[in-house]
């Protein structure tokens, strides 16, 4: 029986002065939908603590999506940190929603937000504490129906025993029609079994215990899934995709929290995907095609946003920010209207050229902080092979100007284990740094008191699915090791500081990225054994995930680090973003052969396939600024 | 843009109440300085490298209490009326910190946290505690002179001849302290209450705390309303 629909507040608030951040807890926020009447109830869970997921635009969005549907309602569910979880198990209180702190165990569905692999603890965390059969096969009639979605679907096979359906792609029409067809279906009797079936009919629906896992010669060990006989279920599931950006609400976050986020500031999406073609970045493949919205209802929406929710910053959002045909003009003309109210504008990145630089003028204005480039690679070589299409001139030639326009400390983000990295790459690292360096030496002057100086940060390249790059290897954890130490002892300046990531997180997110279904065992083993909140330095217990690993018979470096022939049929192919993998291969033996594919919104259609497999088209309202 | 001599003080009286009493002292400043933008009042912004809002507030609230009686001191670059500038106010604030009152003081007041150091404390037993019992506890603790204990990892001593000025009992169940803000330490009820289990040797029964009057202390003693416009 589902647990019924009732106010927990009470039974919580004897805790909130027991626990780090209350304020997490408290609901009634500024814009919060106030009237949860249903009579279909859904609450949409980001499986981390509220001040990560509350600044989620896709949590805002599919929130007010829902709550504008007739006789529907949505909440907010995130998942309480350590000390207020392990309070709620103590006192028998189960995962609540916020805004009527209802059981989360009580609603008609329940969406995650699949934001990256090392949240899958947190999902299996929060199923647990919600009083949710942990594997979709287990839930009975009147359990909620759980759905996924977000950025991480791509590799869904590890945490798809978790979910009855996945939503793959853009996700406001099409969780919208997911709930209105479980709440027509159960209103009309349907069996749960009749319910999964309906929804695999949804363009973009991924109803996962409609597919075995099959093993043949050219699959992984992970097998690949296939639709059982007779479950209607199709071969290829793609992604749902919005067409034209415009169309859709520019202002979606409208809740203006208590507690200071992660981002806590007001975001507007001024466009959708990323053509560049960086060969090691997920997104850059799976939200294509480009949908620029048009800069007047940027403007209007960030002045409206600001004057509604009375924010000081309003960062505009996207992949590539300053690859927007109208950027300029849309950043000098909210600077000019925001700036006398002591509003800030910003962007999430800056392109590494002199139009990047300009723009992160136009942002900054007089006030400088640090300056933020991500080359990615130390040679060319390298970064020819990764498609960075970035040269030494361009990284040069940034930084002089950044430096003659009045910056003084330069962040570089590089990666470490790239296809076909030798050591010669990673000694380049620490030179580009000292290039920067040396450059903004010359234009501010020597000395502690110029200020100036270079940071770099080094991630480790974790491969993933439905990249050029998802054949590669993961570099091995001993060798991760002897390169960050030939790193550090290859940068000799002081004034450049290093740091980098944690070899052994990378390795769990590169197995958990790799891994078809069977790997949810892992998950589970990692989860029993007290491995919650990954993603938090503080949190994460390699150890844990080592002792999961040998109980279920995985080896965690080999899984990572197996090298993988151009024909496999990896775990995720009956899922698709629209490109094409006869594209992905091409673009893996042009990284081997170190030939670089331009930018088919700044030259011409580069042949990914998804423009004619999803029926779209990139939508730019200008020119676009090639370098 | 006027210059600073020429900004108008506007105090405003609100209350924390409900569960936004469980809200610290930089999320209800974050919040306020929201609601000011949102209610489209002249307010003014400083020249730091962030631009904030030029917003003063009176002495934090520890999380968990409620209040009555907080106060901010907001610079406006234009007069604006206090009953249009309440409304305002009052529209674009959450109930539970809802604006009460507003009006405007002297420029040259020093700041509103160094002025309003004298406290009144309601705290609420959920059921019955023994009255005199605690009142020998808190004498016992007063007569010591001072208190130690942990906040977080840092060890803080309270002088308490100085920051405990007496207690009251209103009606049974209700304690009413009397406490003093000084320039080394400010005594918080949960601190004192939790201090007189050492000397009870049990816990005292769960209680809830709001803040029922903040003043300012004059030479002789004399305690002087946050909105009493009259004084410097």
């Amino acid at each position: 029986m589902r647990l019924p629909r009732q106010d927990w507040y009470p039974r919580l608030e004897p805790l909130l002065g027991k626990v780090e951040k209350p304020s997490r807890y408290l609901d009634h926020e500024w814009g919060a939908v106030e009237s949860q009447d249903g009579p279909f109830h859904v609450c949409m869970i980001y499986p981390d603590v509220y001040d990560v997921g509350q600044p989620n635009l896709g949590i805002a969005i599919l929130y007010q999506a829902i709550n504008r549907q007739e006789g529907m309602s949505c909440e907010r569910g995130f998942l309480p940190w350590v000390d207020m979880a392990d309070l709620m198990r103590a006192e028998g209180i189960p995962l609540l929603s916020l805004e009527t702190s209802s059981p989360v165990a009580s609603f008609d569905v329940v969406g995650f937000t699949l934001a990256h692999e090392m949240a899958c603890t947190n999902i299996v965390e929060a199923l647990d504490l919600a009083g949710i059969p942990l594997r979709a096969e287990e839930r009975s009639e009147d359990d909620p129906v759980v759905f996924a979605g977000g950025p991480s679907v791509w590799n869904s096979e590890p945490v798809s025993p978790m979910f009855d359906a996945i939503l793959l792609g853009d996700g406001e029409e099409g969780l919208v029609e997911m709930c209105a067809l479980v709440r027509d279906l159960r209103g009309r009797g349907a069996a749960r079994s009749d319910i999964l079936k309906a929804l695999a009919r949804l363009d973009g629906v991924y109803v996962p215990s409609l597919y075995d896992v099959e093993f043949g010669p050219t699959t992984t060990r992970w097998g690949r899934a296939v639709p059982k006989p007779g479950s209607g279920a199709p071969k290829v599931v793609r992604k749902r995709c919005i067409p034209d950006l415009s169309v859709t609400d520019p202002l979606p976050q409208k809740i203006v929290p208590y507690v200071g986020l992660v981002q806590d500031r007001l975001a507007v999406e001024v466009l959708r995907g990323c053509a560049r073609g960086c060969r090691f970045c997920q997104a850059g493949i799976t939200y294509r095609p480009v949908r620029e919205r048009p800069a007047e209802q940027v403007v209007e929406a960030a002045e409206e946003g600001l004057a509604r929710m009375g924010y000081d910053e309003v960062s505009l959002t996207s992949l590539s920010t300053t690859d927007h045909s109208q950027c300029a003009g849309m950043l000098h003309r909210l600077n000019a209207d925001l700036s006398p109210q002591g509003v800030r504008v910003s962007i999430p990145s800056q392109r590494l050229d002199s139009f990047g630089v300009e723009m992160a003028q136009e942002v900054g204005g007089s006030k400088k902080g640090g300056l933020t480039f991500a080359p990615e690679a130390g040679t060319q070589r390298l970064r020819d092979v990764i498609n960075k299409n970035v040269t030494g001139d361009d990284i040069d030639a940034a930084a002089r100007n950044a430096f003659e326009r009045g910056w003084r400390r330069m962040k570089l983000y590089f990666m470490m284990g790239l296809p076909t990295e030798t050591d010669e790459d990673i000694v380049a690292i620490p030179e580009v740094a000292q290039r920067v360096l040396d450059i903004g030496r010359e234009v501010v002057g020597r000395g502690r008191k110029s200020g100036v100086s270079v940071s770099i940060s080094v991630a480790v390249f974790v491969p993933k699915a439905h990249t050029p790059f998802q054949w590669a290897p993961q570099l091995e954890l001993s060798e991760v090791r002897r390169r960050q130490a030939l790193l550090l002892s290859s940068t000799h300046d002081r004034d450049i500081r290093v740091s980098y990531h944690d070899a052994e997180v990378s390795l769990v997110e590169a197995v958990l990225s790799k891994v078809g279904r069977g790997g949810f065992d892992l998950i589970l083993e990692a989860w029993r054994r007290g491995c919650r909140f990954d993603a938090w330095t503080d949190q994460f217990d390699f150890s844990r995930w080592e002792e999961a690993a040998r109980a279920v018979g995985i080896d965690l470096v080999e899984v990572a680090s197996a090298p993988l022939a151009l024909n496999v049929e990896f775990p995720w192919e009956h899922t698709s973003p629209g490109v094409s993998k006869g594209f992905l291969q091409r673009e893996w033996r042009r990284a081997a052969e170190g030939v670089t594919t331009p930018d088919c919104t700044m030259t011409s259609c580069t042949g990914c396939g998804v423009c004619p497999t999803l029926e779209v088209d990139n939508v730019i309202w200008g020119d676009r600024h090639a370098r | 843009m006027p210059g600073r001599e020429q900004l108008h003080r506007l105090r405003v009286e609100y209350g924390k109440d409900g569960r936004l009493a469980y809200l610290g002292h930089l999320e209800v400043i974050n919040t306020m300085g929201r609601c000011i933008r949102r209610s489209g009042l002249p307010f003014s912004v400083g020249n730091g490298f962030a631009r904030r809002i030029r917003l003063q507030f009176s002495q934090a609230l520890p999380v968990g209490a409620s209040s009555r009686c907080e106060y901010y001191d907001l610079l406006l670059t234009d007069r604006v009326n206090e009953g249009e500038a309440l409304v305002r106010l009052r529209g674009a604030t959450p109930a539970g910190l809802a604006p009460v009152w507003c009006g405007y003081v002297p420029r040259e007041l020093p700041a509103i946290e160094a002025w309003l150091t004298r406290s009144a404390w309601e705290v609420s037993f959920s059921r019955g505690v023994d009255r005199d019992a605690l009142d020998g506890a808190l004498r016992q603790l007063r007569d010591r002179g001072s208190l130690e204990y942990m906040r977080g990892e840092k060890r803080k001593v309270v002088d308490l001849g100085q920051t405990l000025v007496g207690w009251d009992w209103d009606e049974p169940g209700v304690l009413t302290l009397q406490t003093r803000a000084t320039n080394q330490a400010s005594l918080r009820p949960a601190v004192l209450l939790s201090a007189t289990q050492g000397v009870l040797g049990r816990e005292v029964p769960p209680y809830s705390v709001c803040r029922v009057g903040l003043w300012h202390e004059g030479v002789d003693g004399s305690l002087v309303e946050g909105l009493d416009t009259r004084s410097g």
